[in-house]
């Protein structure tokens, strides 16, 4: 009993009696044995916590990086392998209600840092991939670097909060905030180039640069510049709303320019949008100040092509409705789905047309609108915001995410139908938004989703687009009762359920790799050898894929290992740029760029892929897929790949997601001739 | 830790990971006895294992005290209230002594256990057993009359508590009549206690060859709140005492060997009575706090005290001075929300600011209605302290009840 704490030592005072408690707690965990050690883990992290919310916290435990990992606090965590750790996940984390996981990941990011600053030579990741995580994770959660904690984290994390934002400051400037700018810069060009429907958390990035920008007190050195068209496409894409003037001053403006002035502002405002997939609020106004202004005012502020012009040109009236009702600058993504609209030619399918001025005049129900006031506030009314929603569906098909929810099923069903049967959508719509209601059939039973319980999703989800916000939950439920049903049946209900619930197109042949009963391959071989004759089109008299057909993924990490099934779209099959066979598809998950491990990276733009698209190669998409369907009708021969094809694709397999599926006779020697 | 051969062979009753821990960095062989489902986890981790489901007594008793034979096993040590009885079956045999069954249901048994002690001339409350609510009225009643207490009168409180349950399970506190009738019909039979206006403590005692090889005295701050080791200078004064009741004990219920955790109530004229006495490590992470005190593991020292063939240099060797070779105090403090709906778990600012606090295991709620409390019922998770001024400490755990951990 010999120190002696006083109750009110400062903070250099306090932060050393906690170091020393730190010290001590690790040397603890570094001496228990490997399955003690969970216990020993919590002074550690209790203590880390405390020392990271005092002033030069961080970097003392930078300092302690490699004594803490020895120690063993990452142990039997994803933090234990830094060479696979994903930047997307570290929002989650940071932002998690378990202090645990907020000072896991705080501890890993300060290891990282230390390894980045060459101070912590580690085994498993180099100085220069730990800086470029860094980038990447300071990128990502930009917010926790310029703005003060919201309510909301405020109430989840309480002092955490304040934690973490000790922490990206120390980052910040061991990394540099010039890295932090460029890298968010790119990222956000690379989802923009998916065209997602949901552009709000992109906006919200663009706009967290703008501020950095504007803020003397941070250093951007050179970086940043490729900001300009991003900022200035949300901003003030236009020479009349260059300086962000607002709304109100700019439609001002728009009175008193001349046919000229209002072509150069069309003209403006159309490249800045079909640069980015961003639409400014400015956008709308010039838009509705142009309805008064002749066609070809109109097509030129659009960006129209001939497609979309003659489109615009032949629905005069309906293009005039719509943006009366539904393009205002608090819906501006609207403008693009409609441009994107027009230039799809859907119009010209005779139901697509009638069915858009039952849109725009659908009343909705209480519980319809209460829902999208909820996820979007009171700002346009309910209507308008699903109009937009209606509008930019119909315009990005493949731009449609899941959220942050397990509904990939209905994501895929939407996507689907905006892309290859628009009328169906439209329906689909009505039907929910005006009746709380969606009924579907199934092997000739009706399926109600007031009737049916509950769905994939346990609780409603809230971060989608207008559309998904108002269908999903209905065809959900459906698509569980669907599953429900099966019940009982051998084998996998997709079997049944996927032709049911997408439409006719989706083949009624199915084939699957996995054994339902024990999760083992099987029949491997077979498979791969009947998925090339069905849509490689070597093998299957050079047949373009025809209708987009549902598929099942074995989604596997970084590092190979397998994550869950997955839902997507089959889209096409052909020859890219560098002529070779690839398969792209659409994935309902957000962000369709994601390393599956074992070298396969899907891309997503630059081998060819359209807006909204996956791409991977023909073999090593194969070697993910699980499920597939086919036109029994039309089944020709197994193709006759090369065995060396054939073993490079199983290869894969085995390597991921088939690693512990293998049937223990393929485990044995080929038995020999007795 | 490499084991030594010449030493004894113990088998551990139950599953605690603490226990296993101290007893792989110890120098005796060991071999973890439990439930199946510890099975996968043992032999991921090389620990030694045997599978074994301790329900009631029954005719494959036998069985597992012959296997443990087989494998040259010399003692059993029972870690949980659950496995006395079965430590005692098991050492009957492994040691030849079928005495030590008989004594095992004495510890089990919180009425037999009074009136051995009565018996063995130590003094205990007022206590009775009860089969029915009538039972709990009538002695609530007489209690009182004792008390000379008039109607209209505050009672004095009685105690209930389930007969062979560790701790703070079950425990009621009962007041009024109508109180009664909040008690479950199943929760029957139970013993009831005069209640004693006094200071309650616990002390962890370790004995070998029927002596006293270290005697610690938990100091309860509140009961079924918190406690700390060493206990307060206020209440060490009364060690010579405590030892001398301890022996008594020890007289009374034939105690050669091993580890025994008895409760006591010390009143305000200096009297001693005995409350009940367990015989396996106390709840409440007593052992931890001793370790963070002292620095000894009070698991390998159980070991060491159960193990037939330590020797006494080797035991006194083992053990540190009592109270004198303390770093410090560390106490513990268990959580109950205090709120009727919770949503998460947020520990107060002036609790971790303070130089005192070390760690918590607290996690966050399940449900966000909290459960009426009606017994004691059990804590939430412990917060841990260690400072070195016994009365600071006292005052943080105390204070620690006035905070609310679940918001």
């Amino acid at each position: 009993m010999t120190t002696h704490h006083d109750d009110r030592t400062p903070d250099a005072g306090r932060l050393n009696d906690l170091l020393a408690k730190l010290d001590e707690a690790t040397a603890i965990l570094a001496d228990a044995r490997d399955f003690a050690k969970p216990g020993k883990v919590r002074r550690v992290f209790d203590t880390a916590r405390r020392v990271m919310l005092l002033e030069g916290g961080c970097a003392a435990i930078e300092q302690r990086a490699r004594a803490l990992e020895e120690a063993g606090v990452f142990i039997g965590s994803d933090w234990a392998h830094p060479q696979i750790l994903i930047p997307s996940l570290t929002p989650h984390s940071l932002k998690s209600s378990d202090a645990d996981t907020v000072v896991l990941e705080a501890l890993s990011e300060l290891r990282l840092l230390a390894v980045a600053h060459g101070t912590y030579e580690h085994s498993l990741i180099s100085a220069e991939q730990a800086h470029h995580y860094l980038t990447q994770v300071l990128a990502i959660n930009l917010e926790l670097l310029f703005t003060a904690p919201s309510e909301a984290e405020r109430e989840t994390q309480g002092r955490l909060a304040l934690m973490t934002r000790r922490l990206f400051t120390h980052l910040a400037e061991g990394i540099g905030y010039e890295h932090v700018i460029d890298q968010l810069i790119d990222e956000i060009w690379r989802i923009l180039q998916q065209r997602p429907i949901q552009t709000d958390p992109v906006k919200r990035m663009v706009t967290q640069i703008a501020i950095c920008r504007a803020n003397p007190e941070i250093d951007l050195g050179t970086s940043g510049q490729g900001a300009d068209r991003l900022v200035s496409s949300l901003f003030g894409p236009t020479q009349a709303c260059r300086e962000d003037p607002g709304v109100a001053i700019y439609a001002e403006r728009l009175q008193a320019m001349d046919a000229g002035a209002l072509q150069y502002e069309a003209t403006g405002f159309a490249r800045a949008m079909h640069d980015t997939g961003l639409v400014s609020p400015y956008h709308p106004v010039l838009l509705r100040h142009l309805l008064d202004h002749g066609d070809h005012l109109l097509a030129e502020a659009l960006g129209l092509s001939s497609t979309g012009r003659d489109c615009l040109l032949c629905y005069r009236q309906l293009v005039q409705a719509l943006i009366e009702e539904g393009v205002h600058p608090d819906t501006a993504q609207a403008v693009y789905g409609l441009a994107l609209t027009l230039e799809r030619g859907i119009l010209y399918q005779p139901p697509v047309a009638p069915a858009l001025w039952r849109q725009i005049g659908l009343p909705l129900t209480p519980w319809s609108q209460e829902r999208l006031r909820l996820a979007y506030g009171d700002a346009v009314s309910p209507r308008a915001r699903l109009l937009e929603g209606v509008l930019c569906m119909l315009g990005l098909p493949l731009g449609v995410g899941q959220g942050n929810n397990p509904t990939c099923q209905s994501a895929r069903a939407l996507s689907m139908w905006a892309y290859n049967d628009p009328d169906y959508l439209l329906q689909m719509v009505a039907w929910a938004a005006r009746d709380d209601e969606i009924i579907m059939h199934f092997e000739g039973q009706p399926i109600s989703s007031m009737a049916s319980l509950s769905g994939v999703a346990t609780t409603l989800p809230m971060d989608l687009d207008p559309v998904s916000l108002l269908v999903v939950p209905h065809l959900d439920r459906i698509y569980a009762e669907m599953g429900r049903r099966c019940i009982g049946r051998e084998g996998d209900p997709h079997r049944w359920v996927n032709p049911e619930f997408h439409g006719w197109w989706a083949g009624r042949g199915f084939r699957i790799n996995v054994d339902v009963e024990t999760g083992q391959l099987e029949a491997l071989e077979d498979f791969l050898r009947h998925f090339y004759a069905s849509y490689h089109p070597y093998y299957n008299g050079n047949q373009p894929l025809i209708h987009p057909q549902p598929a099942g993924i074995a989604v596997t990490d970084s590092a190979a290992r397998f994550i869950g099934w997955h839902a997507i779209t089959l889209l096409r099959v052909t020859l890219d740029p560098q002529d070779v066979m690839r398969a792209y598809f659409f994935n309902p998950n957000n962000d369709s760029g994601q390393d599956w491990g074992d070298g396969i990276k899907v891309s997503t733009a630059g081998n060819g892929e359209r807006f909204g698209e996956a791409s991977l190669p023909f073999e090593q998409f194969a070697s993910r897929l699980y499920i597939f369907h086919y036109d029994p009708l039309e089944r020709g021969e197994l193709a006759d790949i090369t065995q060396e094809e054939l073993d490079r694709v199983i290869g894969y397999i085995h390597r991921s997601w088939g690693a512990d599926r293998l049937p223990a006779n393929g485990l044995q020697a080929h038995p020999g001739c007795s | 830790m490499k084991k030594n051969p010449d030493k004894g062979y113990v088998a551990l009753l139950g599953w605690s990971l603490n226990a296993v821990e101290a007893a792989e960095n110890f120098d005796r062989r060991y071999v973890v006895v439990a439930p199946d489902w510890a099975e996968d986890y043992c032999q991921k981790h090389d620990i030694p294992y045997l599978s074994w489901n301790f329900e009631r007594l029954n005719d494959r008793s036998m069985e597992i005290a012959e296997t443990l034979k087989e494998m040259g096993v010399d003692v059993a040590i029972p870690l949980f209230e659950e496995t006395v009885e079965w430590a005692g079956a098991i050492n009957a045999v492994l040691l030849d002594n079928p005495r030590l069954y008989g004594q095992a249901l004495l510890l089990r048994d919180k009425a037999l256990m009074k009136r051995r002690a009565q018996l063995g001339g130590i003094r205990v409350g007022i206590f009775e057993e009860a089969h029915d609510k009538d039972d709990v009225i009538r002695f609530l009643k007489r209690v009182n009359q004792t008390l000379l207490k008039l109607d209209g009168d505050p009672n004095d409180p009685i105690h209930l508590k389930a007969f062979d349950k560790a701790g703070c399970l079950g425990h009621r506190v009962i007041r009024t009549p109508d109180e009664i009738d909040t008690i479950p019909d199943e929760e029957f039979p139970v013993l009831m206690e005069s209640h004693l206006d006094g200071w309650e403590f616990a002390v962890e005692a370790w004995i070998h060859n029927g002596k006293i090889a270290f005697l610690n005295i938990s100091e309860y701050v509140t009961l079924g709140y918190s406690v700390f080791v060493p206990a307060s200078p206020e209440l060490e004064q009364y060690r010579p005492q405590i030892t001398a009741q301890i022996e008594k004990l020890i007289k009374a219920f034939d105690i050669e060997f091993g580890l025994i955790h008895p409760e006591y109530f010390v009143t305000s004229d200096g009297e001693m009575y005995f409350g009940e006495v367990a015989y396996r490590p106390p709840g409440f992470k007593v052992f931890e706090l001793l370790e963070r005190a002292y620095g000894f593991n009070a698991y390998q020292a159980t070991i060491m005290v159960f193990d037939p063939r330590a020797t006494d240099d080797e035991v006194k060797a083992f053990f540190p001075k009592e109270v004198v070779d303390a770093k410090g105090y560390a106490g513990c403090f268990g959580v109950y929300p205090r709120r009727r709906v919770v949503s998460r778990l947020e520990i107060p600012e002036e609790t971790e600011d303070h130089p005192y606090f070390e760690s918590h295991e607290l996690t966050a709620p399940l449900e966000e209605t909290v459960t009426k409390r009606t017994a004691f019922g059990t804590h939430w998770g412990l917060v841990y302290f260690f400072g070195d001024d016994p009365h600071t400490l006292r005052d943080l755990l105390k204070h620690q009840e006035e905070l609310d951990f679940y918001v």
